[in-house]
């Protein structure tokens, strides 16, 4: 486990490994000396919680570094999350764009399906490809309603009615 | 402030440093205790949440002498105290308002 942690250390950016490295090698050393004799299912938890500690933790730095992540502060837990900043719905955009793909793939897979099956029975018309039109309808539905709802926030934010401004009040006061 | 509110987990990490200075085990544990064991930090999170307090200058290191494995410690700075202090106000507030809300609720 030791060398496996000290290879994982070298997923972190050079700056952070050279900081920090030792450091927390230190501290997974105490916590595993304190565990070790603890049960199978503590030590199986503990070492699961710094593979994915660490996994994260080197993704976050790097992304980081690139100015990718704008890390503040605070980390993410969803417990004290009561923001009252900007923030626009950008996994549910990615996830509705990959559904759509999902979708578009599933079509052309059927397609091509469809026309490699052999044709046997006479009475029984022959599976015709779906038209590309059902294809532009989707995207033509899915550009429609995702507008719409933009438009809809839009009139909701500039009337302070789309919850963004309801805790400006205590951030302002506290200023 | 634009950073508040906190995290749990950064919120943890500044109310263990808040009365005195620790090293990372030490915080570790007592984030540890002071959740009940509900939030237990890996050092990943532990060193990436350190590191960015130490970016914003909420925190700083210093090296402990007594401490014969050389490890450095961490303590608050005056700007870590500060908002420390406000999210301790903002959490004030809300639970305020919550329970005025709740208790008229059950009227």
């Amino acid at each position: 486990m030791n060398d496996i942690y000290q290879r994982l250390l070298w997923l972190y950016p050079a700056e952070h490994r050279r900081q920090f490295g030792d450091e927390m090698w230190r501290v997974f050393q105490d916590v595993r000396l304190e565990i070790a004799g603890a049960g199978a299912l503590v030590r199986g938890a503990f070492f699961v919680r710094e593979f994915c500690g660490l996994l994260g933790g080197a993704l976050r730095e790097h992304l980081r570094e690139m100015n990718i992540l704008k890390v503040g502060i605070p980390l993410s837990t969803r417990r004290f999350n009561m923001r009252n900043g900007f923030r626009f719905p950008k996994s549910t955009a990615v996830l509705m764009t990959l559904i759509l793909l999902g979708v578009i793939l599933a079509i052309r897979k059927g397609e091509a399906i469809a026309n490699s099956l052999p044709h046997v029975n006479p009475q029984v018309p022959p599976i015709h490809s779906v038209p590309s039109v059902m294809l532009s309808g989707i995207t033509f539905f899915f550009v429609f309603f995702y507008a719409v709802g933009l438009i809809g926030w839009a009139i909701l934010f500039a009337m302070h009615r789309s919850g963004v401004h309801r805790l400006d009040g205590i951030s302002g006061a506290r200023k | 402030m634009e950073s508040l509110p906190l995290s749990e987990p950064v919120l943890l990490i500044l109310m263990s440093l808040a009365p005195e200075p620790r090293h990372g085990y030490s915080i570790l544990k007592d984030v540890e205790r002071m959740s009940n064991g509900r939030v237990v930090l890996s050092t990943g999170t532990l060193y990436g949440a350190l590191r960015r307090l130490l970016d914003e200058d909420w925190i700083e290191r210093f090296e402990e002498r007594e401490v014969s494995r050389g490890r450095r410690a961490y303590r608050l700075t005056a700007e870590g105290r500060r908002n420390l202090h406000l999210e301790v106000d903002r959490m004030k507030h809300l639970t305020r308002l919550a329970t005025l809300r709740v208790a008229a609720e059950e009227k």
